[in-house]
Protein backbone atom coordinates (compact mmCIF):
# COMPACT_ATOMS: atom_id res chain seq x y z
CA UNK A 1 0.00 0.00 0.00
CA UNK A 2 0.84 3.61 -0.91
CA UNK A 3 0.47 6.04 2.24
CA UNK A 4 1.59 9.98 2.59
CA UNK A 5 4.23 11.23 4.97
CA UNK A 6 4.21 15.12 5.45
CA UNK A 7 2.67 14.91 1.27
CA UNK A 8 5.51 12.53 0.16
CA UNK A 9 4.62 8.39 -1.03
CA UNK A 10 5.56 5.91 0.83
CA UNK A 11 5.36 2.41 0.13
CA UNK A 12 4.63 -0.64 3.07
CA UNK A 13 3.63 -4.01 2.82
CA UNK A 14 0.00 -4.60 4.51
CA UNK A 15 -0.28 -4.71 7.95
CA UNK A 16 2.30 -1.84 8.48
CA UNK A 17 1.58 0.65 10.50
CA UNK A 18 2.34 3.88 11.47
CA UNK A 19 5.59 3.39 12.84
CA UNK A 20 6.60 1.52 9.40
CA UNK A 21 5.24 4.65 7.63
CA UNK A 22 7.63 7.43 9.34
CA UNK A 23 10.74 4.33 9.76
CA UNK A 24 10.54 4.41 5.87
CA UNK A 25 10.22 8.33 5.66
CA UNK A 26 13.32 8.52 8.01
CA UNK A 27 11.01 10.44 10.38
CA UNK A 28 10.51 8.16 13.58
CA UNK A 29 13.34 9.78 15.80
CA UNK A 30 11.71 13.12 15.88
CA UNK A 31 8.38 11.40 16.86
CA UNK A 32 10.31 9.36 19.45
CA UNK A 33 12.42 12.19 21.05
CA UNK A 34 9.32 14.27 21.68
CA UNK A 35 10.25 16.88 18.79
CA UNK A 36 7.14 16.02 17.11
CA UNK A 37 3.75 14.40 17.14
CA UNK A 38 2.32 12.54 14.18
CA UNK A 39 -0.96 13.87 13.04
CA UNK A 40 -3.75 12.45 10.56
CA UNK A 41 -5.52 14.53 7.74
CA UNK A 42 -8.36 15.54 10.20
CA UNK A 43 -6.00 16.77 12.57
CA UNK A 44 -6.43 14.08 15.00
CA UNK A 45 -3.02 12.65 16.72
CA UNK A 46 -2.57 9.30 16.06
CA UNK A 47 -0.11 6.71 17.89
CA UNK A 48 2.68 5.17 15.96
CA UNK A 49 1.14 1.67 16.09
CA UNK A 50 -2.05 2.95 14.66
CA UNK A 51 -3.41 1.13 11.03
CA UNK A 52 -2.74 2.51 7.71
CA UNK A 53 -4.93 1.85 4.96
CA UNK A 54 -3.72 2.68 1.29
CA UNK A 55 -3.91 6.55 0.54
CA UNK A 56 -4.00 7.74 3.83
CA UNK A 57 -2.56 11.00 4.45
CA UNK A 58 -0.02 11.80 7.85
CA UNK A 59 1.66 14.81 8.95
CA UNK A 60 4.56 14.55 11.23
CA UNK A 61 4.88 18.11 13.08
CA UNK B 1 -56.14 6.70 42.00
CA UNK B 2 -54.25 3.39 42.51
CA UNK B 3 -55.07 1.88 39.54
CA UNK B 4 -54.21 5.01 37.37
CA UNK B 5 -50.76 5.32 39.28
CA UNK B 6 -50.22 1.22 39.06
CA UNK B 7 -51.23 1.70 34.96
CA UNK B 8 -48.67 4.33 34.77
CA UNK B 9 -46.11 2.05 36.50
CA UNK B 10 -46.85 -0.63 33.79
CA UNK B 11 -46.17 1.37 31.63
CA UNK B 12 -43.16 2.99 32.58
CA UNK B 13 -41.66 -0.99 33.50
CA UNK B 14 -42.77 -1.82 30.39
CA UNK B 15 -40.73 1.08 28.69
CA UNK B 16 -37.48 0.30 30.55
CA UNK B 17 -37.61 -3.59 29.94
CA UNK B 18 -38.41 -3.35 26.63
CA UNK B 19 -41.77 -2.76 25.46
CA UNK B 20 -41.44 0.87 23.76
CA UNK B 21 -38.74 3.35 22.42
CA UNK B 22 -39.42 6.37 26.05
CA UNK B 23 -41.40 8.95 24.19
CA UNK B 24 -39.20 11.39 26.85
CA UNK B 25 -36.20 12.18 26.55
CA UNK B 26 -33.48 9.79 28.25
CA UNK B 27 -29.73 10.10 28.88
CA UNK B 28 -27.39 7.30 28.67
CA UNK B 29 -23.67 7.63 28.36
CA UNK B 30 -21.07 5.11 26.69
CA UNK B 31 -18.04 4.77 27.41
CA UNK B 32 -15.47 3.22 25.09
CA UNK B 33 -11.66 2.03 24.96
CA UNK B 34 -9.80 0.93 22.09
CA UNK B 35 -6.47 -0.82 21.01
CA UNK B 36 -5.72 -1.58 24.67
CA UNK B 37 -3.37 -3.95 23.80
CA UNK B 38 -2.66 -5.28 27.09
CA UNK B 39 -1.03 -2.07 28.10
CA UNK B 40 -1.74 -2.50 32.01
CA UNK B 41 0.36 -0.47 33.55
CA UNK B 42 1.36 3.05 33.11
CA UNK B 43 4.21 3.76 31.33
CA UNK B 44 6.24 6.45 29.41
CA UNK B 45 5.33 6.81 25.70
CA UNK B 46 8.26 7.11 23.26
CA UNK B 47 8.77 11.15 23.07
CA UNK B 48 6.50 11.92 26.38
CA UNK B 49 7.77 13.86 29.28
CA UNK B 50 5.14 11.75 31.76
CA UNK B 51 3.68 8.38 32.37
CA UNK B 52 0.29 7.78 31.14
CA UNK B 53 -2.36 4.87 31.30
CA UNK B 54 -2.92 2.76 33.71
CA UNK B 55 -6.05 0.75 33.35
CA UNK B 56 -6.49 0.21 37.21
CA UNK B 57 -6.92 4.39 36.88
CA UNK B 58 -8.71 3.90 33.75
CA UNK B 59 -11.41 1.50 36.01
CA UNK B 60 -11.71 3.86 38.37
CA UNK B 61 -12.86 6.58 36.23
CA UNK B 62 -14.76 4.55 34.22
CA UNK B 63 -16.43 3.40 37.78
CA UNK B 64 -17.05 7.20 38.41
CA UNK B 65 -18.92 7.96 35.28
CA UNK B 66 -20.87 4.92 35.69
CA UNK B 67 -22.69 6.13 38.52
CA UNK B 68 -23.33 9.67 37.22
CA UNK B 69 -25.99 8.08 34.77
CA UNK B 70 -27.00 4.86 33.06
CA UNK B 71 -24.19 3.67 30.59
CA UNK B 72 -22.72 1.17 28.31
CA UNK B 73 -18.94 0.34 28.69
CA UNK B 74 -17.65 -0.97 24.78
CA UNK B 75 -14.54 -1.73 23.57
CA UNK B 76 -13.72 -1.47 20.04
CA UNK B 77 -11.00 -4.07 19.27
CA UNK B 78 -7.26 -5.24 19.91
CA UNK B 79 -7.56 -5.45 23.58
CA UNK B 80 -5.75 -8.80 24.08
CA UNK B 81 -2.58 -8.43 22.08
CA UNK B 82 0.65 -6.54 22.22
CA UNK B 83 2.67 -5.84 25.39
CA UNK B 84 4.05 -8.73 27.65
CA UNK B 85 1.15 -8.80 30.21
CA UNK B 86 -0.79 -10.01 27.58
CA UNK B 87 0.97 -12.05 24.96
CA UNK B 88 2.62 -14.17 27.58
CA UNK B 89 -1.02 -15.16 28.99
CA UNK B 90 -2.14 -15.08 25.17
CA UNK B 91 -4.96 -12.59 25.95
CA UNK B 92 -6.18 -14.85 29.48
CA UNK B 93 -5.23 -11.64 31.39
CA UNK B 94 -7.36 -9.43 29.29
CA UNK B 95 -10.52 -11.34 29.03
CA UNK B 96 -10.17 -11.46 33.18
CA UNK B 97 -9.42 -7.65 33.09
CA UNK B 98 -12.26 -6.50 31.15
CA UNK B 99 -14.91 -9.35 33.33
CA UNK B 100 -13.77 -7.45 36.43
CA UNK B 101 -14.46 -3.83 34.49
CA UNK B 102 -17.90 -5.15 33.64
CA UNK B 103 -17.42 -4.37 29.59
CA UNK B 104 -20.74 -5.00 27.92
CA UNK B 105 -19.63 -5.58 23.92
CA UNK B 106 -16.52 -6.09 22.59
CA UNK B 107 -15.65 -6.24 18.48
CA UNK B 108 -12.78 -8.56 17.17
CA UNK B 109 -9.96 -6.71 16.38
CA UNK B 110 -7.44 -7.99 13.83
CA UNK B 111 -4.95 -8.71 16.32
CA UNK B 112 -7.75 -11.06 18.06
CA UNK B 113 -6.77 -13.88 15.87
CA UNK B 114 -2.90 -13.52 16.54
CA UNK B 115 -3.00 -16.78 19.09
CA UNK B 116 -4.89 -18.61 16.77
CA UNK B 117 -8.62 -19.73 16.27
CA UNK B 118 -8.44 -22.47 19.18
CA UNK B 119 -7.07 -19.83 22.02
CA UNK B 120 -9.95 -17.26 20.27
CA UNK B 121 -12.74 -19.44 21.36
CA UNK B 122 -11.41 -19.95 24.58
CA UNK B 123 -11.59 -16.27 25.50
CA UNK B 124 -14.80 -15.67 23.84
CA UNK B 125 -15.96 -18.68 26.40
CA UNK B 126 -14.03 -16.69 29.46
CA UNK B 127 -15.83 -13.36 27.97
CA UNK B 128 -18.82 -12.40 30.81
CA UNK B 129 -19.64 -10.12 27.94
CA UNK B 130 -20.70 -10.47 23.50
CA UNK B 131 -17.81 -10.43 21.21
CA UNK B 132 -18.94 -9.04 17.81
CA UNK B 133 -17.47 -9.87 14.45
CA UNK B 134 -20.53 -9.48 11.67
CA UNK B 135 -18.59 -9.74 8.65
CA UNK B 136 -16.52 -12.71 9.80
CA UNK B 137 -17.56 -16.07 8.91
CA UNK B 138 -16.54 -19.38 9.97
CA UNK B 139 -15.89 -21.32 12.77
CA UNK B 140 -15.40 -19.20 15.93
CA UNK B 141 -18.95 -18.35 17.92
CA UNK B 142 -18.96 -14.31 16.96
CA UNK B 143 -22.33 -12.97 17.38
CA UNK B 144 -23.34 -10.05 14.64
CA UNK B 145 -24.71 -7.92 16.97
CA UNK B 146 -26.85 -7.54 19.95
CA UNK B 147 -29.56 -5.27 21.64
CA UNK B 148 -28.37 -4.18 25.41
CA UNK B 149 -30.97 -2.31 27.15
CA UNK B 150 -29.76 0.86 29.03
CA UNK B 151 -31.68 3.55 31.03
CA UNK B 152 -35.03 2.61 28.84
CA UNK B 153 -33.78 2.46 25.64
CA UNK B 154 -32.69 -0.38 23.75
CA UNK B 155 -28.98 -0.11 22.01
CA UNK B 156 -28.45 -2.16 19.15
CA UNK B 157 -24.73 -2.97 18.61
CA UNK B 158 -23.16 -4.46 15.56
CA UNK B 159 -19.18 -5.51 15.34
CA UNK B 160 -17.12 -5.17 12.30
CA UNK B 161 -13.44 -5.72 11.78
CA UNK B 162 -11.01 -4.93 9.21
CA UNK B 163 -11.37 -6.68 6.39
CA UNK B 164 -7.33 -6.84 6.10
CA UNK B 165 -7.21 -8.90 8.80
CA UNK B 166 -6.05 -11.82 6.58
CA UNK B 167 -2.61 -10.08 5.65
CA UNK B 168 -2.32 -8.91 9.28
CA UNK B 169 -1.67 -11.93 11.15
CA UNK B 170 -0.24 -15.44 9.91
CA UNK B 171 -2.57 -17.10 7.48
CA UNK B 172 -2.97 -20.15 9.59
CA UNK B 173 -4.72 -18.11 12.10
CA UNK B 174 -7.32 -16.90 9.90
CA UNK B 175 -7.79 -20.67 7.86
CA UNK B 176 -11.10 -21.18 6.97
CA UNK B 177 -12.28 -17.74 8.04
CA UNK B 178 -13.98 -15.77 5.36
CA UNK B 179 -13.92 -11.69 5.94
CA UNK B 180 -16.35 -9.99 3.79
CA UNK B 181 -16.35 -6.55 3.34
CA UNK B 182 -17.77 -4.33 6.74
CA UNK B 183 -20.21 -2.24 5.03
CA UNK B 184 -21.78 -4.99 3.36
CA UNK B 185 -22.54 -7.10 6.86
CA UNK B 186 -23.68 -3.63 8.70
CA UNK B 187 -26.27 -3.24 5.84
CA UNK B 188 -27.28 -6.71 6.01
CA UNK B 189 -28.46 -6.43 9.70
CA UNK B 190 -28.96 -3.03 10.40
CA UNK B 191 -32.90 -3.34 9.05
CA UNK B 192 -32.94 -6.64 12.00
CA UNK B 193 -31.12 -4.50 14.72
CA UNK B 194 -33.34 -1.14 13.57
CA UNK B 195 -36.11 -2.70 14.55
CA UNK B 196 -35.37 -4.41 17.81
CA UNK B 197 -33.26 -1.08 18.75
CA UNK B 198 -34.11 2.59 19.29
CA UNK B 199 -30.59 3.99 18.21
CA UNK B 200 -27.97 1.74 16.64
CA UNK B 201 -24.01 1.58 17.54
CA UNK B 202 -21.23 -0.07 15.01
CA UNK B 203 -18.68 -0.98 17.30
CA UNK B 204 -15.91 -0.79 14.48
CA UNK B 205 -12.27 -2.57 14.16
CA UNK B 206 -12.03 -0.59 10.89
CA UNK B 207 -9.86 2.56 11.29
CA UNK B 208 -11.49 6.59 11.36
CA UNK B 209 -11.01 6.77 7.93
CA UNK B 210 -12.65 3.47 7.27
CA UNK B 211 -15.22 4.88 9.94
CA UNK B 212 -16.38 7.76 7.65
CA UNK B 213 -16.77 5.94 4.94
CA UNK B 214 -18.90 3.55 6.54
CA UNK B 215 -21.04 6.14 8.02
CA UNK B 216 -21.41 7.95 4.92
CA UNK B 217 -22.33 5.06 2.68
CA UNK B 218 -24.42 3.06 5.17
CA UNK B 219 -27.81 5.90 6.39
CA UNK B 220 -29.44 4.72 9.95
CA UNK B 221 -25.87 4.30 12.10
CA UNK B 222 -26.32 6.28 15.11
CA UNK B 223 -22.95 6.06 16.65
CA UNK B 224 -19.29 4.12 15.33
CA UNK B 225 -17.42 3.47 18.11
CA UNK B 226 -14.60 2.84 16.03
CA UNK B 227 -10.53 1.74 17.15
CA UNK B 228 -7.18 0.96 14.58
CA UNK B 229 -6.08 3.69 13.95
CA UNK B 230 -4.86 5.03 17.24
CA UNK B 231 -6.63 8.47 16.74
CA UNK B 232 -7.23 10.32 19.86
CA UNK B 233 -10.68 11.80 18.77
CA UNK B 234 -10.69 14.23 21.27
CA UNK B 235 -13.90 15.29 19.78
CA UNK B 236 -16.83 13.56 18.21
CA UNK B 237 -16.97 13.45 14.19
CA UNK B 238 -20.34 13.98 12.74
CA UNK B 239 -20.59 12.43 9.00
CA UNK B 240 -24.25 13.15 8.16
CA UNK B 241 -26.43 12.30 11.21
CA UNK B 242 -23.33 9.52 12.63
CA UNK B 243 -21.41 10.37 15.59
CA UNK B 244 -17.94 8.98 15.24
CA UNK B 245 -15.72 8.49 18.36
CA UNK B 246 -12.48 6.81 18.99
CA UNK B 247 -9.84 7.01 22.04
CA UNK B 248 -6.19 6.72 21.21
CA UNK B 249 -4.78 3.64 22.52
CA UNK B 250 -3.27 2.02 25.31
CA UNK B 251 -5.78 3.05 28.28
CA UNK B 252 -4.06 6.37 27.99
CA UNK B 253 -7.82 8.04 27.60
CA UNK B 254 -11.36 6.81 28.26
CA UNK B 255 -13.69 7.87 25.74
CA UNK B 256 -17.27 9.42 27.34
CA UNK B 257 -20.49 9.99 24.89
CA UNK B 258 -23.47 11.32 26.86
CA UNK B 259 -26.60 10.49 24.31
CA UNK B 260 -29.82 12.14 25.47
CA UNK B 261 -32.71 9.45 23.40
CA UNK B 262 -36.10 10.43 22.31
CA UNK B 263 -38.67 8.57 20.14
CA UNK B 264 -35.84 6.16 18.85
CA UNK B 265 -33.82 9.60 17.96
CA UNK B 266 -30.57 10.83 19.49
CA UNK B 267 -31.63 14.42 20.46
CA UNK B 268 -28.60 15.65 21.86
CA UNK B 269 -25.24 14.47 22.45
CA UNK B 270 -21.93 15.32 24.25
CA UNK B 271 -18.39 13.69 23.98
CA UNK B 272 -14.84 13.94 25.23
CA UNK B 273 -11.79 11.60 26.14
CA UNK B 274 -10.62 11.70 29.72
CA UNK B 275 -6.79 11.23 29.60
CA UNK B 276 -5.48 8.64 32.09
CA UNK B 277 -2.37 8.95 34.54
CA UNK B 278 -1.58 7.48 37.45
CA UNK B 279 -2.58 8.79 40.81
CA UNK B 280 -1.78 7.48 43.88
CA UNK B 281 -4.51 6.06 45.82
CA UNK B 282 -7.03 6.46 43.01
CA UNK B 283 -6.66 3.74 41.34
CA UNK B 284 -9.58 0.59 41.28
CA UNK B 285 -8.50 -1.84 43.81
CA UNK B 286 -9.59 -4.76 42.40
CA UNK B 287 -8.53 -4.12 38.40
CA UNK B 288 -4.86 -3.54 39.71
CA UNK B 289 -5.12 -6.82 42.27
CA UNK B 290 -5.35 -8.53 38.54
CA UNK B 291 -2.65 -6.21 36.98
CA UNK B 292 -0.27 -6.78 39.77
CA UNK B 293 -1.22 -10.85 39.71
CA UNK B 294 -0.33 -10.86 36.36
CA UNK B 295 2.25 -8.65 36.39
CA UNK B 296 4.40 -10.70 39.09
CA UNK B 297 3.19 -13.63 36.79
CA UNK B 298 5.17 -11.84 33.84
CA UNK B 299 8.60 -11.81 36.28
CA UNK B 300 8.10 -15.55 36.74
CA UNK B 301 7.50 -16.26 33.54
CA UNK B 302 10.92 -13.87 32.15
CA UNK B 303 12.71 -16.07 34.16
CA UNK B 304 12.05 -19.21 33.24
CA UNK B 305 14.54 -21.31 31.23
CA UNK B 306 14.02 -22.34 27.53
CA UNK B 307 16.91 -23.71 26.59
CA UNK B 308 20.84 -23.85 27.22
CA UNK B 309 23.78 -22.74 24.91
CA UNK B 310 27.17 -24.52 25.38
CA UNK B 311 29.15 -21.59 24.10
CA UNK B 312 28.48 -17.67 24.82
CA UNK B 313 26.33 -16.09 22.51
CA UNK B 314 27.73 -13.03 21.15
CA UNK B 315 25.35 -10.02 20.88
CA UNK B 316 28.27 -7.27 21.60
CA UNK B 317 27.25 -4.22 19.88
CA UNK B 318 30.91 -3.71 18.58
CA UNK B 319 30.83 -7.44 17.02
CA UNK B 320 27.19 -7.79 15.79
CA UNK B 321 27.80 -4.28 13.92
CA UNK B 322 30.76 -4.96 11.94
CA UNK B 323 31.03 -8.82 11.72
CA UNK B 324 29.93 -12.56 11.77
CA UNK B 325 29.23 -13.56 15.64
CA UNK B 326 27.35 -17.04 16.43
CA UNK B 327 24.52 -14.85 17.81
CA UNK B 328 23.89 -12.91 14.80
CA UNK B 329 24.02 -16.74 12.76
CA UNK B 330 21.28 -17.95 15.20
CA UNK B 331 18.45 -15.18 15.00
CA UNK B 332 18.93 -15.09 11.17
CA UNK B 333 18.72 -19.07 11.00
CA UNK B 334 15.85 -19.03 13.13
CA UNK B 335 14.06 -16.39 10.85
CA UNK B 336 15.40 -18.42 7.70
CA UNK B 337 13.77 -21.63 9.13
CA UNK B 338 10.07 -20.18 9.96
CA UNK B 339 9.91 -18.43 6.31
CA UNK B 340 11.26 -21.62 4.60
CA UNK B 341 13.17 -18.78 2.88
CA UNK B 342 16.24 -19.51 0.85
CA UNK B 343 18.47 -17.19 2.85
CA UNK B 344 17.69 -14.71 5.92
CA UNK B 345 18.93 -10.83 6.13
CA UNK B 346 18.80 -8.93 9.40
CA UNK B 347 20.24 -5.98 10.80
CA UNK B 348 23.12 -6.60 13.42
CA UNK B 349 21.66 -3.34 15.30
CA UNK B 350 18.36 -5.60 15.78
CA UNK B 351 20.34 -7.74 18.41
CA UNK B 352 20.94 -5.77 21.38
CA UNK B 353 23.09 -8.05 24.15
CA UNK B 354 25.22 -11.18 24.43
CA UNK B 355 23.99 -14.43 26.43
CA UNK B 356 26.49 -16.12 28.75
CA UNK B 357 27.08 -20.24 28.47
CA UNK B 358 24.67 -22.11 30.19
CA UNK B 359 20.75 -21.56 30.69
CA UNK B 360 18.46 -19.28 28.34
CA UNK B 361 15.66 -17.81 30.17
CA UNK B 362 12.83 -15.79 28.73
CA UNK B 363 14.27 -12.67 29.91
CA UNK B 364 17.13 -13.13 28.58
CA UNK B 365 16.10 -13.54 24.92
CA UNK B 366 13.86 -10.66 25.48
CA UNK B 367 16.97 -8.16 26.01
CA UNK B 368 18.86 -9.77 22.81
CA UNK B 369 15.76 -9.15 21.07
CA UNK B 370 13.65 -5.93 22.38
CA UNK B 371 12.01 -4.26 19.84
CA UNK B 372 8.72 -5.32 18.84
CA UNK B 373 9.72 -6.83 15.08
CA UNK B 374 8.14 -9.58 13.53
CA UNK B 375 9.22 -11.95 10.44
CA UNK B 376 8.47 -11.20 6.95
CA UNK B 377 10.15 -12.88 3.82
CA UNK B 378 10.05 -11.10 0.53
CA UNK B 379 10.96 -12.47 -2.83
CA UNK B 380 13.98 -10.17 -4.18
CA UNK B 381 15.98 -10.60 -7.80
CA UNK B 382 19.80 -11.70 -7.00
CA UNK B 383 20.81 -8.41 -8.24
CA UNK B 384 18.80 -7.46 -5.02
CA UNK B 385 20.52 -9.60 -3.04
CA UNK B 386 23.78 -8.25 -3.47
CA UNK B 387 22.15 -4.72 -3.24
CA UNK B 388 21.30 -5.12 0.32
CA UNK B 389 24.69 -6.78 1.01
CA UNK B 390 26.21 -3.47 -0.40
CA UNK B 391 24.08 -1.64 1.86
CA UNK B 392 24.86 -3.40 4.52
CA UNK B 393 28.67 -3.23 4.45
CA UNK B 394 28.51 0.33 3.20
CA UNK B 395 29.47 2.10 6.30
CA UNK B 396 32.37 0.32 7.78
CA UNK B 397 34.36 3.84 9.21
CA UNK B 398 32.61 2.61 12.61
CA UNK B 399 30.26 -0.48 13.88
CA UNK B 400 26.98 0.42 12.37
CA UNK B 401 23.38 -1.07 12.96
CA UNK B 402 22.70 -1.89 9.43
CA UNK B 403 25.37 -4.34 9.50
CA UNK B 404 23.94 -7.72 8.54
CA UNK B 405 23.84 -11.00 9.93
CA UNK B 406 22.82 -13.93 7.36
CA UNK B 407 21.95 -17.23 7.50
CA UNK B 408 21.50 -19.52 4.04
CA UNK B 409 23.56 -17.30 2.17
CA UNK B 410 28.14 -16.72 2.41
CA UNK B 411 29.63 -13.22 1.11
CA UNK B 412 33.06 -11.70 0.83
CA UNK B 413 33.45 -8.35 1.03
CA UNK B 414 36.47 -5.53 0.88
CA UNK B 415 36.79 -2.63 3.45
CA UNK B 416 38.54 -0.78 0.51
CA UNK B 417 36.44 -0.92 -2.49
CA UNK B 418 34.34 2.33 -2.88
CA UNK B 419 30.63 1.90 -1.62
CA UNK B 420 28.38 0.14 -3.47
CA UNK B 421 31.56 -2.42 -4.85
CA UNK B 422 32.23 -4.08 -1.97
CA UNK B 423 30.76 -7.11 -2.13
CA UNK B 424 32.78 -9.18 -4.25
CA UNK B 425 31.53 -13.10 -3.77
CA UNK B 426 28.10 -14.13 -3.08
CA UNK B 427 26.61 -17.45 -2.47
CA UNK B 428 23.44 -18.65 -1.55
CA UNK B 429 22.68 -22.13 -0.77
CA UNK B 430 25.90 -23.37 -1.60
CA UNK B 431 25.77 -21.62 -5.83
CA UNK B 432 26.96 -18.28 -6.88
CA UNK B 433 24.16 -15.36 -6.54
CA UNK B 434 22.57 -15.42 -10.34
CA UNK B 435 21.69 -11.82 -10.47
CA UNK B 436 18.38 -12.53 -12.18
CA UNK B 437 17.18 -15.67 -10.48
CA UNK B 438 14.39 -14.80 -7.89
CA UNK B 439 15.26 -15.76 -3.92
CA UNK B 440 12.87 -15.60 -1.10
CA UNK B 441 14.53 -13.41 1.38
CA UNK B 442 13.72 -13.42 5.22
CA UNK B 443 13.83 -10.49 7.51
CA UNK B 444 12.25 -8.41 10.02
CA UNK B 445 9.95 -5.74 9.55
CA UNK B 446 12.17 -2.84 10.41
CA UNK B 447 14.49 -3.88 7.42
CA UNK B 448 11.36 -4.16 5.23
CA UNK B 449 10.31 -0.78 5.88
CA UNK B 450 13.33 0.77 4.93
CA UNK B 451 15.04 0.75 8.44
CA UNK B 452 18.42 1.71 8.81
CA UNK B 453 18.38 2.59 5.44
CA UNK B 454 17.40 -0.36 3.76
CA UNK B 455 16.01 0.23 0.50
CA UNK B 456 15.91 -3.16 -1.32
CA UNK B 457 12.82 -4.59 0.55
CA UNK B 458 10.63 -2.11 -0.21
CA UNK B 459 11.42 -1.89 -4.07
CA UNK B 460 10.52 -5.64 -4.35
CA UNK B 461 7.38 -4.91 -3.00
CA UNK B 462 6.57 -1.88 -5.19
CA UNK B 463 7.91 -3.41 -8.30
CA UNK B 464 5.30 -6.64 -7.72
CA UNK B 465 2.31 -3.84 -8.44
CA UNK B 466 -0.73 -4.39 -7.32
CA UNK B 467 -1.41 -6.17 -4.26
CA UNK B 468 -3.77 -9.53 -5.60
CA UNK B 469 -6.52 -10.87 -3.93
CA UNK B 470 -5.83 -14.51 -2.68
CA UNK B 471 -8.60 -15.77 -1.39
CA UNK B 472 -10.36 -12.83 -0.07
CA UNK B 473 -6.64 -11.28 1.80
CA UNK B 474 -4.79 -8.88 -0.40
CA UNK B 475 -1.12 -9.82 -0.78
CA UNK B 476 1.70 -8.79 -2.75
CA UNK B 477 3.05 -11.11 -5.14
CA UNK B 478 6.70 -10.50 -3.78
CA UNK B 479 5.68 -10.99 -0.31
CA UNK B 480 6.11 -14.09 0.63
CA UNK B 481 5.59 -14.15 4.71
CA UNK B 482 4.11 -11.98 6.94
CA UNK B 483 3.04 -12.39 10.27
CA UNK B 484 2.71 -8.92 12.01
CA UNK B 485 1.30 -11.02 15.17
CA UNK B 486 4.53 -12.76 16.27
CA UNK B 487 7.77 -10.91 17.66
CA UNK B 488 10.75 -11.88 16.80
CA UNK B 489 11.95 -12.98 20.41
CA UNK B 490 8.96 -15.47 20.34
CA UNK B 491 10.18 -17.41 17.60
CA UNK B 492 14.10 -17.46 19.38
CA UNK B 493 12.08 -18.82 22.33
CA UNK B 494 9.48 -21.58 20.46
CA UNK B 495 13.10 -22.51 18.82
CA UNK B 496 14.88 -22.79 21.79
CA UNK B 497 12.23 -24.90 23.59
CA UNK B 498 12.21 -27.56 20.76
CA UNK B 499 15.62 -27.74 21.09
CA UNK B 500 16.44 -26.92 24.24
CA UNK B 501 20.56 -27.05 23.64
CA UNK B 502 22.21 -25.24 20.96
CA UNK B 503 25.77 -24.75 20.78
CA UNK B 504 26.26 -22.10 17.47
CA UNK B 505 29.22 -21.22 15.97
CA UNK B 506 30.86 -18.84 13.43
CA UNK B 507 30.67 -20.25 10.08
CA UNK B 508 32.39 -17.77 7.63
CA UNK B 509 29.32 -16.44 6.34
CA UNK B 510 30.67 -13.40 6.27
CA UNK B 511 34.80 -12.41 5.51
CA UNK B 512 36.29 -9.50 4.94
CA UNK B 513 38.52 -9.89 2.16
CA UNK B 514 41.59 -7.50 3.20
Amino acid sequence: MQVYVNETPVDLMPGMKVRHALIQAGLLKEVESGRCKVWDAWGNEVGLDGALSHGLKIYVK
Amino acid sequence: MNKFRKAIMALFLVSLWGGWAPAWPADLRILYLNDFHGFAEPYQPPGSKEMLGGVSYLAAAADRLRREKPTLFLAAGDMLQGANWANLFQGRSCIELMNAMGFDAMTAGNHAFDYGQQVLKQRISQAKFPVLAANVAGGLPFKPYVVQQVGGVKVGIIGVVTEDTPVATHPKNVAGLKFTRPEDAVRRYLKEVREKSDIVVVLSHLGLEADQALAASVPGIDVIVGGHSHTKLLQPLIVGPTIIVQAWEHAKALGVLDLTVADGKITSFDGRLEEIKPAAGREDRKVQRIVTYYARKVDSRLGKTVGRTEVDLDGRTEQVRSRETNLGDLVADILREKSSADAAIINGGGIRTSIGKGKITIKQVYAVLPFDNYLVAIRLTGRQVKQVLEHGVSSLAEPAGRFPQVSGLSFVYSRSAPVGERVKEVAIGGYPLDPDKEYVIATNDFLAAGGDGYQAFGDAIRAAGDYSDLGGALMSQNLVYNDPGTWLRDLVIDYLNARRKITPKVEGRIKELD
